[in-house]
């Protein structure tokens, strides 16, 4: 016997024991709310565990949370009376650092038991599933379309496409692949939605796979990231024990198996298709496309792959409407611009380098960096000042603080090649030059080029050796001729997104600050 | 990367048993198999990768080619102890790089190098995810933030006692 017409009047029911349970745990009790994860456990933060689960008396309970993304708090407790008052305990100072904050895909983080079922139920969870599964597929994926919903992993292609693209193929099975690959330097949001909301990532993979015709999907998590891995193997037993995943998803006729995959490290096997290369038991390498994995991915069969954060905003897009979603971060705002060009939404954001507040944050899209750093962050170091910002990590590149007024929005910032990418922004300030960053990140492409294709792999050290000529005081006018011929033809020529983007903070560098390098040329040459 | 434990198994015939076991025979599992190496020996002994080569149906050569384009995972053998430095733009910046070159001045050792007494091998890694607890290093397998040299040599030192 098959309830399909039920997963809402399912979850409402399991949703009130859940509660109920809730209520006896916690009813009149004070809580102890420690956030623990990967970043905080390197300052302490299980210590901080012991101590509280120690000292915990006969009417105070403790809740291992996440991560609300406050990292210069780590560790951080947040105690809660029976009457709501609050006490926080950590390493700095609140302050205003949520007031720009628009929490979607990290609400809850840091606050509710990062891998208990009854309390993400509690926070609403699970709504946007039973919503989707109580409609066609056909009309989940308009509802996500009207969204604007764009991919979130730096690419920022329509999620919507790609998922109607993958359900009209006709070839089984398929395949849905979670990328939580995370492996660029100054980017760590997907460990932290992990950590902290593990139950919302399966809830947006159960959203997808519904949507798409999918019963077999794959979390695929970076091989450093063992506290996510382990809260995302606990969430999805949870879910299964509770009917949210597996078999007769939410009284449905909906199968979802969820397997967890450890990367082993480097950059590129963030790229989709080296991420089912990986997968597949290959070398690090990217694959040729087309055929793109929507046609044939993993084991060759239609394959979706979205990213982490990509996921995590479906569940709220399906349960409060796409109207609602499209309406945060609308920019630019005219309403002649179709939905799906808009950039709808929030952006999450790794905030570091040279401020005082560094962090995950969640931001509408269209906030400008400088609220980022000055107002989110609090600013440069005490006694420095702020020379530049290097965005979206070492495929894109640095902008000078005359720039700081930049939206951030999905793709490209800027037509010198500075790219939102993942989301990383890191302050600069005079102790790091700009052209030196420019030089690491140049000198990281390099080193992470897994070398399948010639332009990157022989380009991406020589534009190194230009860099280190010129900030020796050694270089020439043709070392910017070549830069910039070089950045151009391994844009051009790289098989992968890698390799194609591995010239930008090079370009970006010779925009912004090419009088600077034509200095350091010129000095050399006296 | 964890610290080195001893190795329990020790000839081919059982770690055939033991893939036996654990790995069905696909070249999907080339990557489970060989993180199970590397936490069973410390890193990838030639011998244990020709084994899963074979167990596998994947040539020597082409397991010893993923193997060695994957960051973490190691073919030479590490010290008793490994020290990981994070050089990402935000430790970089934030005392990292004083960091890596003190410790390599203490330890009289280059980034990617052991120590003479083979106790404490030097990495340098690109990033940790812990920018906004910069700078950061990683000890044994054990992240730590705000980190300093003499945190680092007391975790070390700390780690040596039995």
């Amino acid at each position: 016997m098959t309830t399909t017409a039920s997963p809402i009047k399912f979850l409402s029911q399991i949703a009130a024991e859940a509660a109920a349970r809730r209520k006896e745990l916690l009813g009149g009790k004070t809580r102890h709310i420690v956030q623990v994860a990967h970043c905080s456990l390197a300052v302490g933060a299980d210590k901080v565990v012991a101590a509280v689960r120690q000292a915990v008396g006969e009417n105070e309970v403790i809740i291992v949370a996440g991560c609300d993304g406050t990292c210069f708090q780590a560790p951080k407790t947040v105690t809660i009376a029976p009457d709501g008052r609050r006490e926080v305990k950590g390493h700095g100072v609140e302050s205003d650092f949520f007031a720009l904050q628009k929490r979607i895909a990290m609400d809850g983080c840091g606050e509710i038991d990062a891998t208990d079922v009854d309390d993400y139920l509690a926070h609403g969870g699970y709504a946007g599933l039973a919503k989707a599964l109580s409609m066609s597929p056909e009309a989940v994926i308009e509802e996500v379309k009207a969204s604007g919903l764009r991919g979130r992993g730096g690419a920022y292609f329509p999620a919507a496409m790609k998922w109607e693209g993958a359900r009209k193929v006709r070839n089984s099975p398929k395949y849905l692949v979670v990328n939580a690959e995370e492996g660029e330097p100054g980017i760590f949001k997907d460990r932290h939605l992990m950590e902290g909301v593990p139950h919302r990532i399966i809830e947006g993979m159960a959203i997808a796979a519904y949507a798409t015709g999918i019963n077999e999907a794959y979390v695929y998590i970076n091989a450093e990231a063992n506290l996510s891995a382990h809260r995302m193997e606990k969430a999805i037993a949870r879910a299964k024990a509770a009917g949210l995943l597996c078999e007769k998803i939410l009284g449905s006729d909906f199968t979802l198996n969820v397997t967890i995959m450890r990367g082993a490290g480097g950059y590129v096997c963030g790229e989709e298709t080296t991420l089912l290369n990986t997968m597949e038991g290959y070398r690090r390498e990217p694959r040729l496309r087309p055929p793109f994995p929507t046609t044939a991915g993993l084991w060759a069969k239609p394959t979706v792959i979205n990213n982490c954060e990509t996921l995590a905003n479906v569940p709220f897009i399906m349960a409060k409407g796409a109207k609602a979603y499209a309406a945060i971060g609308a920019w630019p705002s005219d309403s002649k611009t179709p939905p799906n060009q808009r950039a709808s939404g929030t952006k999450i954001v790794s905030l570091s380098g040279s401020v005082h507040r560094p962090g995950v944050v969640e931001l509408p899209m269209g906030t400008t960096l400088r609220q980022i750093i000055e107002a989110v962050g609090n600013g440069p170091m005490a006694g420095h000042a702020l020379t530049g910002v290097a965005v979206g990590g070492p495929s894109s590149g640095v902008f000078p603080t005359s720039m700081l007024d930049t939206q951030i929005a999905p793709g490209l910032l800027h037509e010198s090649g500075v790219m939102l990418g993942a989301g990383g922004v890191i302050a600069l300030d005079e102790r790091t030059p700009a052209l030196d960053v420019v030089r690491r990140l140049a000198a990281y492409n390099a080193a992470e080029s897994c070398g399948k294709c010639t332009p990157c792999r022989e380009g991406t050290p020589r534009m190194v050796d230009a860099l280190d000529r010129i900030l020796s005081g050694k270089g020439a006018q043709s070392d910017i001729e070549e830069l910039r011929y070089l950045a151009d033809v391994v844009g051009a020529a790289s098989l992968c997104g890698l390799g194609q983007a591995a010239g930008s903070p090079i370009t970006s560098a010779l925009r912004f600050f090419g009088d600077e390098i034509a200095m350091r040329v010129a000095s050399g040459a006296r | 990367m964890r610290r080195m434990e001893v190795a329990l198994i020790t000839d081919r015939k059982e770690l055939r048993a033991v893939l036996r076991e654990k790995f069905p025979r696909n070249h999907g599992q080339l990557l489970p198999a060989l993180h199970f190496l590397q936490h069973e020996f410390g890193h990838l002994p030639d011998w244990a990768m020709e084994v899963v080569g074979w167990h596998l149906g994947i040539p020597a050569s082409e397991v010893y080619g993923a193997a060695t384009s994957y960051t973490e995972l190691r073919i030479k053998k590490p010290g008793e102890h490994v020290v990981r430095v994070c050089t990402g733009l935000g430790c970089w910046m934030n005392g990292g790089k004083d960091l890596l070159s003190g410790l390599a001045h203490d330890l009289q050792a280059k980034p990617g190098e052991t120590t003479s007494d083979g106790r404490i091998t030097l990495e340098e890694t690109l990033c940790g995810f812990l920018c906004g607890l910069a700078p950061a290093v990683e000890v044994d397998g054990k992240w730590q933030g705000r980190a300093t040299a003499a945190a680092v040599h007391a975790s070390v030192n700390g780690a040596a006692k039995p």
